[in-house]
């Protein structure tokens, strides 16, 4: 493996030309990944023709190094402003914003670049190293019933993030899912909740979803407070988080490289199912499950860390076996094409070159998030300076622009809007925002699991309970519901007796 | 069963009207053309109803390729996904058809239309440039497979599963895949669980690792997995071998005497675009289909085994051969026919 490695190096570094293309990718995908509305999808996207008049190896290594680096760029604005650069990104503002509104946005952004670091080097390195076992192991044994399962787990877990109180916090996450629901049915086709409207046939995005619950709730929460005199400027928090603080975390590091690894090498899941379930691990082993959502640093650290350690494993099922993990990996399988190349076991007898260069970049691109984002977080942090009354136009365009772009429908700006609102009403109830962007998503890819693995398990529920790891992270997730009950209800009695 | 089969017989006929492909030959001899009053004088946009990495974002950007390489003329694709390609489709309907929109589309718009005739006619409401990818589809098993090596095999083991035998598609209601493996269950009595995979990766991946037993899918897209010895094709849903698969059976030679549905991607103008520029895009794209870059994309995806290109009169022809085969299926299927 070393060998190859350093082969793989020295092929990077050895050519001026590729070495500018792995800056651009280093460079591109973190401005890309930070900037609301627009994501290291839209560079992919733009430079996919382009990348016909490269070699091969570029054409991939580019591409993989916007992907490590897009993954982590959202996390800035997602930290600084509640605007997650992309769903991936989500779970690192739940606590990240908190602790910027605390004047701890120095620790949240060093934590965030220091642990995507980490975890994509980690996974790197797993990568390298077993790809082909990896990926064949996972998809052997994890099929839909499996993902489904995943999914009842991490939402049993994370659920009363956030929240007021559980109740709150489930009905948050209830909410989520009815959202989720809208649009076709993810395996038949039919149409549900849509009123006759076409556009929302395809159910309500990602993007405009989280951008209005996020961002424009908390431009409503912040000028209700500057209407009313209670407005408080977040305050520079320039300290980065000490050695100490990281290892005193380093459980949850640990914890999250593993998930981020699990769920990156499932076909068609990705990082965003790595992020949100590496903070619910986050919270599940936490001896302090109230303080998240409020601004604890171990939120920050499980999320960033859990998503870039989802970008290696996502390489895994596409270079071994031609199967991308999510979008961007999909656009990969395009720029091999490109090339008369297909991703799959014949890459690695074919051009084995070509691999080493792209897995090489890709732990030289984990490494330059830490080095250029230590570099740049000292300036970024200054935006935080400008006055409330600039910032939330520049935000609310921002947010408007990048709601529009993605697919270029009106709807998606009314659906941001209407969230901004809807969010902004249920945060001064105490219900949770994280709870309800978390039902959107993991509802999305649970049903559509849930809808094939009971189709494969010919709708016989029982038979999920026959499948080891379905039975297991079902049980789990069903004990943590349970004690999250046990919990909630002594809680009300003792309020009561008092 | 054989009520809609003598049905669709006329349009099958016409479907099929090309029959296999031949060498490569350049239908549109004019290797350039006047632009009708300078247009067009900026760029086009081309609207594609599903995303860019799938089978049509491929073919949009191959064809964008094409055309600006011979034209000049800049192509902007514009992603409107969702909805099984509804949403690309009504607002591709809401732009302006003043030649300057133009859009990708796949087989759906004919079936969605035979469904429901509110839904826009590609023929009719749409002005088809050229269809550009024309397959069938195959049945596939893992190269490794044991418990069945061939169709009859596959069939036989099926049955002594007593419906628990799954296979993956993309099974969405009225769906080429549905309906095309109603045909099959229905010929051979055979029941096996459909399971449904919206993307790619997760249905390979599912017969790669096991999940299901057999793969619905058309060459083109497994082409990698054929070509590294993974998957193994045991059926051709096709009236005659292609050249290619000459050792595979075609589903006619296995006793399934029904017409096939075939799997298509063109793109198309407003019916109300003015006519010299429909006539420009028309010379524009069916050249586009000619130039090297275009023929070499098809060639990767298997697109050349059969006769893929259809100008606008063979285009309406494909189309209106697939909305009759479409609604009869349906009524047949006591689905809701508007």
């Amino acid at each position: 493996m070393w060998e190859n490695f350093a082969a793989g190096s020295l092929a990077l570094f050895s050519d001026p030309f590729t070495i500018a293309i792995f800056v651009f990718g280093v460079m591109g995908g973190m401005l890309f990944g930070a900037i609301p509305g627009v994501s290291m999808l839209t560079l992919a996207a733009i430079l996919l023709p382009f990348t016909a008049s490269l070699t091969p190896a570029q054409g991939v290594m580019l591409f993989a190094v916007i992907y490590c680096t897009g993954t982590y760029g959202g996390a800035i604005t997602a930290i600084l402003f509640n605007i997650p650069g992309a769903p991936e990104n989500a779970p690192t503002a739940f606590d990240g914003y908190p602790m910027t509104r605390q004047g701890k946005s120095g620790k949240a952004v060093g934590a965030a670049v220091l642990c995507s670091a980490i975890g994509g080097v980690a996974s790197a390195l797993v990568m390298m190293a077993a790809t082909e076992p990896l990926a064949n192991w996972a998809i052997r044994n994890i099929g839909p019933p499996e993902i489904f399962a995943l999914v009842f787990f991490g939402l049993a877990v994370a659920s009363s993030v956030g929240g007021r109180s559980i109740w709150k916090g489930w009905m948050s996450v209830l909410l989520g899912l009815i959202i989720a629901t809208i649009g076709q049915d993810p395996v038949g086709g039919i149409n549900r909740y849509n009123f006759g409207f076409t556009d929302l046939a395809a159910g309500i995005a990602f993007v405009p979803a989280i951008l209005g619950f996020f961002a424009v709730s908390e431009i409503f929460v912040q000028a209700e407070k500057k209407a009313t005199g209670k407005f408080d400027a977040p305050k520079v928090g320039m300290s980065f988080p000490s050695f100490l603080e990281i290892w005193a975390h380093r459980i949850a590091v640990v914890r999250s490289i593993l998930v981020g690894f699990f769920c990156g090498i499932l076909p068609g899941i990705g990082a965003t199912l790595a992020a949100f379930m590496g903070y619910g691990e986050a919270v599940r082993w936490s001896r302090d499950k109230e303080a998240f959502g409020k601004g604890k640093l171990e939120g920050v650290i499980s999320s960033e860390t859990a998503n870039n350690a989802a970008t290696g494993a996502a390489m895994i099922p596409l270079l071994a076996l031609g199967l991308p993990g999510g979008a961007l990996t999909a656009m990969m399988v395009a720029v091999f094409q490109m090339h008369d190349l297909e991703p799959g076991p014949l890459v690695f007898y074919n051009s084995p070159e070509l691999i080493w260069i792209v897995f090489a970049a890709m732990f030289y691109a984990n490494l330059s998030i830490l080095f250029i984002g230590l570099v740049e977080t000292k300036t970024i942090l200054y935006l935080l300076k400008i006055p409330f009354q600039f910032l939330a136009p520049m935000i609310l365009l921002l947010a408007t622009i990048g709601s529009y772009i993605g697919r270029g429908l009106v709807l998606d700006v009314i659906v941001m809007f209407g969230a901004g609102i809807i969010g902004f009403l249920l945060r001064r109830s105490g219900y949770s925002i994280p709870g309800i962007v978390l039902g959107i998503i993991l509802g999305k890819i649970g049903e559509q699991n849930f809808a094939q693995g009971m189709q494969m398990v010919h709708y016989d529920l029982l038979t999920y309970f026959s499948r080891p790891i379905c039975l297991i992270l079902i049980v789990a997730g069903a004990l943590t519901l349970l004690a999250g009950i046990y919990k909630a209800v002594g809680s009300s009695r003792s309020t009561a007796s008092q | 069963m054989k009520n809609y089969i003598g049905l669709s017989v006329l349009a099958g006929l016409l479907v099929l009207a090309s029959g296999t492909a031949g060498a490569f030959e350049c239908k549109v001899k004019a290797a350039t053309m006047a632009k009708p009053d300078g247009f067009p004088s900026r760029a086009l946009t081309m609207i594609v109803p599903y995303g860019p990495a799938g089978g049509s974002g491929q073919v949009a950007a191959a064809m964008a390729e094409a055309v600006t390489g011979h034209t000049d003329v800049a192509i902007n694709r514009d992603h409107k996904p969702g909805g099984s390609g509804t949403v690309g489709m009504t607002a591709y309907m809401a732009a302006p058809a003043d030649g300057y929109n133009v859009l990708e589309h796949i087989d759906d718009a004919s079936s969605a239309h035979a469904l429901d005739s509110k839904r826009p006619n590609p023929a009719a409401d749409l002005i088809p440039l050229v269809v550009s990818q024309v397959t069938f589809s195959q049945v596939y098993i893992r190269s490794n497979e044991t418990r069945y090596t061939d169709w009859p095999s596959f069939v036989e083991w099926v049955k002594a599963q007593g419906g628990k035998a799954t296979i993956a598609n993309v099974s969405k209601e009225g769906s080429m895949e549905r309906v095309t493996m109603k045909f099959i269950t229905d010929a051979t009595g055979m029941e096996i669980q459909q399971i449904s995979f919206d993307k790619g990766a997760p249905r390979y991946g599912a017969l790669l690792g096991g999940q299901v037993d057999a793969l619905f899918e058309q060459p083109g897209d497994v082409r990698k997995f054929l070509d590294a010895g993974n998957f193994k094709p045991i059926l051709t849903i096709f009236n005659e071998r292609p050249g290619v698969f000459a050792n595979v059976p075609t589903h006619k030679e296995m006793g399934m005497d029904f017409e096939p549905l075939l799997r298509f991607r063109g793109f198309y103008v407003h019916k109300d675009a003015p006519a010299d520029r429909v006539k420009w895009l028309q010379w524009a794209f069916q050249r586009g289909y000619c130039q090297d870059s275009y023929q070499a994309f098809n060639e990767s995806k298997f697109m050349n085994v059969i006769d893929s290109y259809r100008d606008t009169a063979g285009a309406i022809d494909l189309i209106n051969a697939s909305v009759v085969q479409y609604r009869e299926v349906y009524k047949s299927m006591g689905m809701d026919v508007k």
